[in-house]
């Protein structure tokens, strides 16, 4: 019998020829893909403001241009907001005696959306807590245990409801002082990726003390992976959580606090006791759209606690929530189930999926 | 023969998916890996941070079918003798990236390179 | 079992002794890349050619005592588990593809059959160093293994056809 050579068998072996070409030609020059990423244009600026440290790091051909009028922005909007620059809007409110005060619109739009929150939250987050946040000390760094007496007598002048908002016009009552400290970096956070967005950019990714924002998804089109801090100080992370277009805030008792006679006191004051929130939470990470909100639920879920937390976002939706608790255990809503990976040890500790 | 060219299709399409399979191993391999696991019988004798070092470092492992003598430099590592007659790991040469890890089958060694896409670094930390 | 007539017995013998010869010659020459497990598998002519002439019985004992043998000249004790997992299943896969392929199809068996011998060699590789991750070798075993078996295959079946012209 004669042997016989098909026209597929030619085919085979021309197909298989060129497959072994291709991939010793590729085998044989490595990582020659990796400078396509490199070549992406990003710039990394880092700026002091709002009493942090902020990082910036947006992608594309624009990204020097959009860092640089982020910068500004920035700066512009600490000049609104902090309570210790006299000459800003919440400065003037603050001293105004009773008066209405004109405030600029990113003050008002700020204002008008963290009183929602603080409306929606019942209270737990309330922006005129400050005067007791200050005799606390945590804003000035001299820490002492008010007593009893003082706290209520402070507590008389801390309701939010008192805080009237019409238009650009500001008005609160004497004794009073307010603070958008739990909701400006977030608004911030929000405004850079705007002037991201003006500036033609579709990837960055921000830090604002802590306060991650991230525009779009990372320029190979994968998701950002942001990590969250271990609340107990250790070297690791809780976890890492996988987003695009998305704010990634988290309040923590670790952030400032201070020890005296073996007690642990943290800046989160439960606007009902006057004193550190001790819901059980250590953690409140809130993953969403907006950084603003992000940022005034992770203060006000701490204080909270994860009862009502989850009543919160039974309610309300439209964010997801992860929270880590004394005992290390991690309660977190169901939309983080396929984005959010725990690492040891807490992915062997009890874990609570919340569902709607 | 409309069978034959049944069976040409299935090895052609075996052979496209691995080839396939082995572009994305070396699109992986990124050069910033940094961290080389040792492992013996799939136990982890030794991580070195070959970005750490900053002179050679050379050490021996003993299995069932001899010695292998390993040497790390900054950046890379290898195996640098090896008691075996078929010297195939020593003829693998230097690795610096995760695409393969080196595998002496006789000694059951692996060396295995955390390639930082394996490793899917964090882009930012929240806290 | 059906008697072993001598004529069998001395063609079992001869190519029992052919195989090991490739074998070891084989275990000669340098590996063409330094990988482990990627070798044009010479030996596995000689299989092909059992499998498809003389029927599974002795085809099986050719390649076990030719894969024992071997190791013992050529190679380790360790090596031996590597060659016979991937051996037998190779083994197995061409027996089965005997019943459906025409005699001109026989390259194929020998093409399939090497890509499970290295999946077989991967398999106990993984088994034996504890390390799943050295499945990262399976394609580039995989395209050797289709390029050897290309060989091989083609070589047996043109010495099968030539040895069917002669009787």
């Amino acid at each position: 019998m004669h042997f016989h050579r098909s026209n597929q068998i030619r085919v085979l072996m021309l197909v298989l020829a060129l497959v072994f070409l291709c991939a010793c030609g590729k085998t044989a020059a490595p990582s020659g893909s990796v400078t396509e990423a490199d070549a992406e244009q990003r710039t990394d600026k880092t700026i002091f403001a709002m009493d942090t440290v902020m990082d910036l790091s947006p992608f594309g051909e624009n990204s020097a241009a959009a860092a640089e009028a982020a910068a500004e922005r920035i700066q512009q909007l600490e000049q609104l907001f902090s309570v210790t620059i006299e000459t800003s809007d919440i400065a003037k409110v603050n001293a105004s005696g009773g008066s209405p005060v004109e405030v600029s619109e990113d003050t008002a739009n700020l204002l008008q959306t963290a009183l929602e929150y603080c409306e929606k939250t019942d209270g737990a987050l309330d922006l005129s807590i400050y005067p007791v946040l200050k005799t606390w000390g945590f804003t000035t760094g001299e820490y002492q245990v008010p007593g009893e007496d003082v706290i209520r007598s402070l507590l008389e002048h801390v309701d939010y409801q008192k805080i009237q908002l019409s238009g650009s016009s500001v008005q609160i009552p004497e004794g009073m002082e307010i603070d958008l400290g739990s909701v400006a970096k977030g608004y911030t956070g929000d405004q850079v990726m705007e002037v991201f967005r003006e500036n033609g950019l579709t990837s960055g990714m921000i830090s604002l003390g802590g306060n991650v924002q991230v525009l779009g998804s990372k320029p190979d089109g994968s998701d950002w992976r942001i990590a969250i801090q271990d609340p107990e100080g250790g070297e690791g992370f809780v976890g890492v959580v996988e987003v695009s277009d998305k704010a990634v805030i988290t309040s923590g008792g670790y952030e400032r606090f201070f020890e005296e006679d073996s007690v642990t006191y943290w800046h989160i004051i439960d606007p009902a006791t006057g004193a550190p929130a001790r819901s059980g939470v250590i953690s409140a990470t809130i993953v969403g759209e907006s950084g603003t909100m992000c940022d005034a639920l992770s203060t006000a879920f701490f204080i909270m606690g994860p009862d009502r937390a989850a009543e919160f976002w039974r309610t309300y939706g439209g964010f997801d929530y992860l929270l880590v608790m004394e005992d290390g255990s991690l309660i977190y809503s169901e939309g983080l189930q396929d984005c959010f990976t725990p690492m040891e040890p807490w992915s062997s500790n009890s874990i609570t999926v919340v569902s709607k | 023969m409309k069978k034959t060219s049944f069976w040409v299709i299935l090895i052609c399409v075996i052979a496209a998916l691995s080839a396939l399979a082995l572009l994305w191993q070396h699109h992986q391999a990124k050069a910033d890996a940094v961290i080389a696991n040792v492992y013996q019988d799939g136990e982890l004798i030794r991580s070195i941070d070959l970005n750490g070092l900053t002179e050679p470092e050379t050490f021996t492992v003993t299995g069932p079918a001899g010695e292998n003598e390993i040497t790390a430099e900054p950046g890379r590592i290898c195996v640098s003798h090896a008691s075996c007659p078929d010297q195939v790991c020593v003829n693998m040469g230097w690795r610096s990236d995760g695409g393969f890890p080196i595998v002496c089958l006789p000694n059951k060694l692996v060396i295995e390179i955390e390639s930082a896409a394996d490793e899917n670094p964090i882009d930012g930390v929240v806290g | 079992m059906k008697k072993i007539t001598t004529k069998q017995l001395t063609t079992m013998a001869m190519l029992t002794a052919i195989a090991l010869a490739i074998h070891v010659a084989e275990a000669q020459i340098p590996a063409p890349v330094p990988i482990p497990g990627v070798k044009l598998g010479l030996a596995n002519i000689v299989t092909v050619y059992a499998v498809f002439t003389i029927g599974p019985g002795p085809a099986l004992m050719i390649l076990v005592a030719r894969i024992l043998l071997g190791s013992l000249f050529a190679g380790q004790a360790v090596s031996l588990l590597y060659s016979l997992a991937g051996g037998l299943l190779c083994f197995v896969v061409m027996l089965l593809l005997k019943k459906i392929l025409t005699r001109k199809q026989i390259w194929v068996a020998s093409v399939i059959g090497a890509i499970f011998h290295n999946i077989g060699q991967i398999l106990v590789a993984i088994v034996v160093t504890g390390t799943p991750t050295i499945v990262s070798y399976l394609p580039v075993l995989l395209l050797s293994g289709i390029a050897a078996g290309l060989f091989t295959g083609f070589a047996a079946q043109t010495f099968i056809h030539r040895m069917d012209k002669k009787e």
